[in-house]
């Protein structure tokens, strides 16, 4: 996986902090359908440790917030989808997303944070 | 390293991936599109996080936990997302 790796980093699955579980699989099941996250929890340990106020973190805090990006990618996603269906395309495109986070109140947190 | 915190993206290939599989067979997405919610979903991280962070302090702990982060998504209005988080808990 992770052949488009366009921002430059080769292994884009495995962090450079051995203390988060290095073996994570990719887009495993557990169970009825529940999936670990497909992103790399270093990263978000990274996204986590960036904020001042932030002590520590504990592994399970960053393994819930990976997934719950996930989930928030995939519903601006298909909001933003809805947005480009009512103009009958097939690509979506930016405006599509800022019409989504204009649109529904949860993405108000967005607003001029993506410029 | 990175300048902000808004530099730390998430790996764009996942991205996409995640993002196709949300939607329709055939759907595409410009590459600023996915650019955008890539930025969006770093976003939503730092975001989450600090809501979570004012949870765990009002509980006088220095350490983040996962219910902190629960109670982050029903504050962020994101309450459809707890379920499946308790479930990937478990």
């Amino acid at each position: 996986m992770a052949a488009a790796a366009s921002n430059g980093t080769p292994r884009e699955e495995e962090g450079p902090a051995g203390e988060v579980a290095a073996s994570q699989p990719q887009a495993p099941t557990n169970g009825p359908g529940v999936r670990l996250s497909r992103l790399p929890l270093a990263r978000v340990k990274a996204l986590v440790k960036a904020d001042p106020d932030v002590t520590l973190a504990g592994q399970e805090a960053i393994f819930v917030l990976a997934r719950a990006a996930e989930l928030f990618v995939e519903t601006i996603a298909k909001d933003a989808y809805c947005c480009a269906q009512q103009g009958k395309r097939k690509t979506l495109q930016r405006r599509d997303l800022d019409n989504a986070i204009e649109a529904v109140d949860e993405f108000a947190f967005l607003e001029g944070t993506l410029d | 390293m990175a300048e902000r915190p808004e530099d730390l993206n998430l790996p764009n290939a996942v991205i996409t991936r995640i993002i196709k599989e949300a939607l329709p067979d055939g759907v595409n997405i410009s590459k600023e599109a996915r650019s955008a919610i890539s930025r969006a979903a770093s976003v939503f991280v730092l975001y989450a996080t600090s809501c979570a962070n004012n949870f765990a302090m009002k509980g006088k702990r220095k350490t983040l936990n996962a219910s902190d982060v629960l109670s982050a998504m029903e504050e962020m209005e994101f309450q459809r997302f707890i379920t499946p988080l308790k479930e990937a808990l478990e």
